[in-house]
């Protein structure tokens, strides 16, 4: 098991009702730990709409997920 | 002869019109104004017209262009009187010839009106009773409800008869930049920069309006304004530049015209259109830097495109609800679709009208795009390149997310640029429901349940809410034509665009959604 933190954006942020969480996770992957907590919160956008960071910096769905990493997951937004 | 002018000679409407004379014209239409005896009541004998006419020259033949450019008429001009009139005498015209007698009627009506609100002329009634006043001057009805600065006469209350004209004649200030020019990075060499950019804002609205105030309270030297939008009351929370007044007016025109008055030295230029890619790249080429403040995807990559594509600085920021990002592309670093490859369709995250928003959420973004045009102006380095930052105003937390150049790109140009390739036409245009239903379409509204139970489509139609139909698209025959619909048409249309792309290729997206059908 690893842990991270996680923080939501946007839409992500109202369907999870938090802004951020820590989680104790055995996905490998952000991938991965996307669709535990998407089944989890409910969450509606598919992985194809999002970005991932981790760690301050864009990150791709496939890379490794370290103990302790800071894992942002970023919808676009239109509004203006 | 210029296309506005002042006359302090009676006009003359046959020689006005015989100069707008044309065998290409098969309409001609004219607006004379006259003075009146009576007004508010009271009985006038005679009047007044006074102009600032530097200024109210340049407004004038700023308006029978846009008449021009809006109508698409061959000729027109507008002639105003200054000086003392007497009753009946002709105070101002204007004439238009045009091939139609519909754009010559449509371009006249639009001259004489913005001519009284927005040309500085004002108008002293004297009275049969001895009495005088300054009256009916609009741009004052216009404006705030203090005295505007540069402006300077008293409004409203009649002023007693021995006020003299000098009291009331009107003088701007000059714009001063003493404030900004102060600051080290600044300096006279920094004015001269700014006032020598060029600027293009796409979009006039919650992001746009601080962005546009900032940079032409700073002085810069050209600004375009692009906003195929007209103004809604409900935009009026987060768009501070406006009146309840400007209502229905366009956005782009209102823009420039406030622009203007707050600093006449801006070159302002307004386009009210829609940005698309091929007009918005050939407007691009006349300005250094672009800034994306539309509410929507579309327009966001066709500006990332745009710059990408001639080498372009641009800010581009977008906010949802309590959020908002930013992101500074320049030429040859990291661009939207970098962070976003495939680009994003609209109507699967919500905008402002959809989500909801607070009023300063955009104003804060929107100057933050404010502050990142001047220091690309200035040269001053900014870490927000190469970067999308975050800002959740909920928290006040900052996030700086790094965002290198996609690898794909390195060392060329933007190949996701280069290769995106334009939506199929999904959209239709219909003034009734009806037909659609007459020519076989089946009518599918996409709205949730709350939505349709308060504004029910008026159409024969089925209801099946937008996720369950991206969910289970099965629900859909692939051989029968569907017209989508919902509250504005960005929904439908991106269900249309994902429909298609999963092989229902008679599924069309109504343009506009119900809202386009209630315009009168």
């Amino acid at each position: 098991m690893t842990t991270v933190r996680v923080q939501y954006y946007a839409v992500l942020r109202e369907q999870a009702g938090r802004s951020d969480e820590e989680v104790a996770t055995a996905a490998a992957t952000p991938a991965a730990l996307y669709e535990e907590l998407r089944a989890r919160h409910g969450l509606t956008l598919a992985r194809a709409q999002l970005r991932v960071a981790i760690d301050g910096e864009f990150a791709d769905w496939q890379a490794p997920l370290n103990d302790g990493a800071r894992v942002v997951f970023i919808p676009p937004v239109a509004g203006g | 002869m210029g296309a506005f002018a002042f006359s302090d000679r009676p006009l003359d409407p046959d020689r006005e019109r015989e100069a707008l004379a044309d065998p290409a014209c098969g309409g001609y239409a004219s607006f004379e104004g006259w003075v009146r005896d009576f007004n508010d009541g009271r009985p006038v004998k005679r009047l007044e017209y006074e102009a600032y006419a530097e200024l109210a020259i340049k407004e004038g033949e700023r308006i029978v262009a846009e008449a021009r450019a809006r109508f698409g008429v061959a000729h027109a001009r507008c002639v105003h009187r200054v000086g003392p009139l007497a009753l009946g005498e002709l105070a101002v015209w204007v004439g238009v010839s045009a091939a139609h007698r519909g754009e010559a009627f449509a371009a006249c009506r639009y001259i004489i009106d913005e001519v009284k609100h927005r040309v500085p002329i004002w108008k002293k009634e004297h009275y049969l009773d001895g009495d005088s006043g300054w009256v009916n001057c609009e741009r004052c009805a216009a404006a705030a409800p203090e005295a505007p600065q540069g402006h300077g006469h008293d409004h409203g209350t009649r002023v007693a008869a021995t006020a003299s004209v000098e009291r009331h004649a009107p003088h701007l200030a000059r714009p001063d930049y003493s404030r900004q020019v102060v600051l080290p990075e600044v300096g006279e060499a920094g004015q001269r920069r700014l006032s020598a950019a060029r600027v293009l804002v796409v979009g006039a609205g919650g992001l746009g309006v601080p962005v546009l105030g900032y940079l032409a309270g700073a002085g810069i030297g050209t600004l375009g304004v692009v906003d195929g939008d007209t103004l809604d009351a409900s935009n009026l929370h987060r768009q501070t530049l406006y009146a309840l007044a400007d209502v229905g007016r366009p956005k782009a025109l209102l823009a420039a015209e406030r622009l203007r008055s707050l600093n006449p030295e801006v070159d302002v230029r307004a386009y009210v259109e829609r940005a698309d890619r091929a007009g918005l790249a050939s407007l691009a080429t006349g300005y250094d830097v672009l800034v994306d403040c539309s509410d929507n995807f579309t327009t966001r990559f066709v500006v990332n495109d745009v710059a990408v594509e001639l080498g372009k600085s641009a800010v581009l920021a977008s906010v949802y609800q309590y959020e908002g990002q930013l992101q500074v592309l320049r030429p040859g670093g990291a661009c939207l679709r970098c962070v976003w490859p495939e680009a994003t369709q609209d109507g699967l995250v919500g905008n402002c009208a959809e989500a909801g928003v607070l009023g300063p959420v955009p104003g804060v973004l929107g100057s933050l795009q404010a502050l990142e045009v001047l220091k690309l102006v200035l040269g001053l380095t900014t870490p927000a390149e190469d970067a999308v930052v975050l800002l959740d105003l909920g928290t006040l937390e900052t996030r700086r997310i790094r965002a290198p150049r996609a690898a794909c790109c390195a060392g060329r140009a933007c190949v996701r640029v280069g290769a995106a390739t334009p939506e199929p036409e999904v959209e239709l245009d219909l003034a009734v429901l009806d037909e659609a239903v007459a020519d076989g379409y089946v009518v599918v509204d996409l709205r949730d349940a709350r939505e349709a139970a308060a504004d029910p489509a008026p159409v024969r139609h089925l209801h099946i809410p937008l996720a369950e139909l991206l969910a289970e698209p099965s629900r859909l025959d692939s051989k029968q034509r569907y017209l989508l619909l919902c509250a504005r048409g960005q929904r439908s249309l991106a269900a249309a665009r994902t429909l298609r792309r999963s092989g229902f290729m008679g599924v069309w997206s109504l343009r506009g959604g119900l809202a386009a059908r209630r315009v009168t």
